[in-house]
């Protein structure tokens, strides 16, 4: 179990105050909610690419090289998108197949770009990539922040059938914010909604996405569902 | 030979000796700016204290200072009635070497501070999403950053082998000893010296122009990769 006690960050007039937020291991987990609400500031908090003011979290025995977190708009490193995908694997001191590198270049529709320049290729390429890179030192915990927001709808089915595959091999925890609420609904296990820099509701996606009273979230869930 | 003389160019053993001295200054003075001025852009970059704003005022007045003013400074240093007088470095290598330090390094510093802020902040937040440690870190931000790192050293190679001001004063301008060939020429115009002047003034030119195709050899290079 991934425990936040309590976790809080002040940025300009913007207050982050989550407490006790429990997030079961090796399921997927889907954090909802308006622009501004605090998504991206929690998982960037979770993962240490921002420094909390108060910082009360239990994450068992997880260590950082167990934990990946992809973002809206991934850096490429100035190499090749073969060399790109080495680099997770180089860090942790783990052995470098081939076999596995072209596999996951395969896997996640980019066969014959492995010699490609990494930062020359389109927006929804580089999403791809860095979901790759991060999945492919299979880490226990991955933190998704919009990386699917830019592929094409194929892709994003792609990457869904590639998550359900990982879960049914080797289950990982997932974090994963997104607007795409009918992603998030086939997905997840269990959503939790953020509303002002705090979790407002916690659920199923059932309880969440379907049988919600809470005002804030029917507002929400009527400009989302549309399209989604 | 007599091509080179008719076309009014000089080659002896002094001309020669000056080449190879000015090459020596220059490479030697760009190591050690290098080496000073290359972690403390990053560290300037990397680190918030007290004071730093003014600091980086003052490496910026000096990345624009009059290399005369530079190389008085150093002889006021030097001089035998000056505080590091003992040292009897005045019109010797060392002390041409140190006034260079003094124009260059600010540059390179000056340099490797404003491409660190634009590139390592992203760098950075890469390695730590893929569960990087410090020193790992570390590496990607320069391993990244290389190709900013070897305009920035060619730019105070550039700046070094063209100074003239400071070497001057500092050096004295002694034949075989702390001649270069910007100081050669001046004094060799002064006695009316052409041949040997315009000898040296080509060389420089020369040193120049290959410096300059290198650095288009890095540039397109880059964008070979970058299209590949």
């Amino acid at each position: 179990m991934l425990k936040i006690i309590k976790l809080e960050k002040k940025i300009g007039d913007f207050q982050l105050n989550v407490n006790d937020l429990r997030l079961e291991e090796k399921k997927i987990h889907g954090i909802i909610g308006n622009n501004g609400s605090g998504k991206s500031t929690l998982i960037k908090l979770m993962t240490g690419l921002l420094k909390p003011d108060t910082e009360i979290m239990d994450f068992g025995t997880l260590t950082k090289q167990d934990i990946v977190i992809t973002v809206p708009r991934p850096y490429m490193l100035h190499d090749t998108v073969y060399n790109n995908l080495t680099y997770p694997l180089k860090i942790r001191k783990q052995v470098i197949k081939k076999e596995t590198i072209m596999e996951w270049i395969d896997r996640c529709g980019l066969s014959g770009k492995e010699k490609q320049y990494a930062p020359s290729l389109s927006s929804g390429e580089r999403q791809k990539l860095s979901l790759a890179r991060a999945l492919i030192f299979e880490p226990r915990v991955i933190f998704i922040d919009e990386t699917m927001a830019n592929m094409d709808p194929d892709s994003v089915v792609l990457f869904e059938q590639i998550i359900s595959e990982i879960q049914l091999k080797k289950p990982a925890t997932w974090i994963i914010v997104s607007h795409q609420l009918t992603h998030i609904y086939k997905l997840c296990q269990c959503i939790h909604f953020m509303d002002a820099g705090s979790i407002l509701a916690s659920g199923t996606p059932d309880e969440i996405l379907l049988n919600s009273d809470n005002p804030v979230i029917r507002q929400y869930l009527s400009k989302y569902m549309i399209g989604n | 030979m007599q091509f080179w003389t008719s076309m009014g160019i000089e080659i002896n053993q002094e001309i020669i000796d000056i080449i190879l001295l000015t090459m020596k200054l220059a490479i030697v003075s760009t190591v050690i700016s290098a080496l000073l001025g290359i972690p403390f852009g990053m560290f300037l970059e990397r680190v918030d204290f007290f004071g730093k704003k003014v600091i980086i005022r003052i490496n910026r007045t000096l990345m624009g200072f009059p290399p005369v003013v530079v190389g008085l400074a150093v002889y006021l240093l030097l001089m035998r009635r000056g505080p590091l007088g003992r040292w009897e470095l005045l019109f010797t290598f060392p002390a041409m070497v140190i006034a260079q330090t003094v124009i260059i390094a600010p540059i390179i510093s000056g340099m490797v501070y404003t491409s660190c802020k634009n590139m390592a902040p992203q760098i950075r937040n890469f390695a730590i999403s893929m569960g990087a440690d410090r020193w790992q870190t570390f590496l990607l931000v320069i391993k990244e950053m290389k190709n900013d790192i070897y305009f920035i050293l060619i730019t105070g190679f550039g700046r070094s082998i063209s100074e003239v001001g400071a070497v001057m004063i500092v050096g004295g301008n002694i034949k075989y000893k702390t001649r270069t060939m910007t100081t050669a020429i001046s004094l060799m115009r002064n006695k009316g010296d052409f041949g040997e002047a315009i000898t040296l003034g080509l060389v420089l030119l020369g040193i120049s122009f290959i410096i300059q195709c290198f650095v288009d050899f890095l540039r397109r290079y880059e964008e070979n990769v970058e299209n590949n």
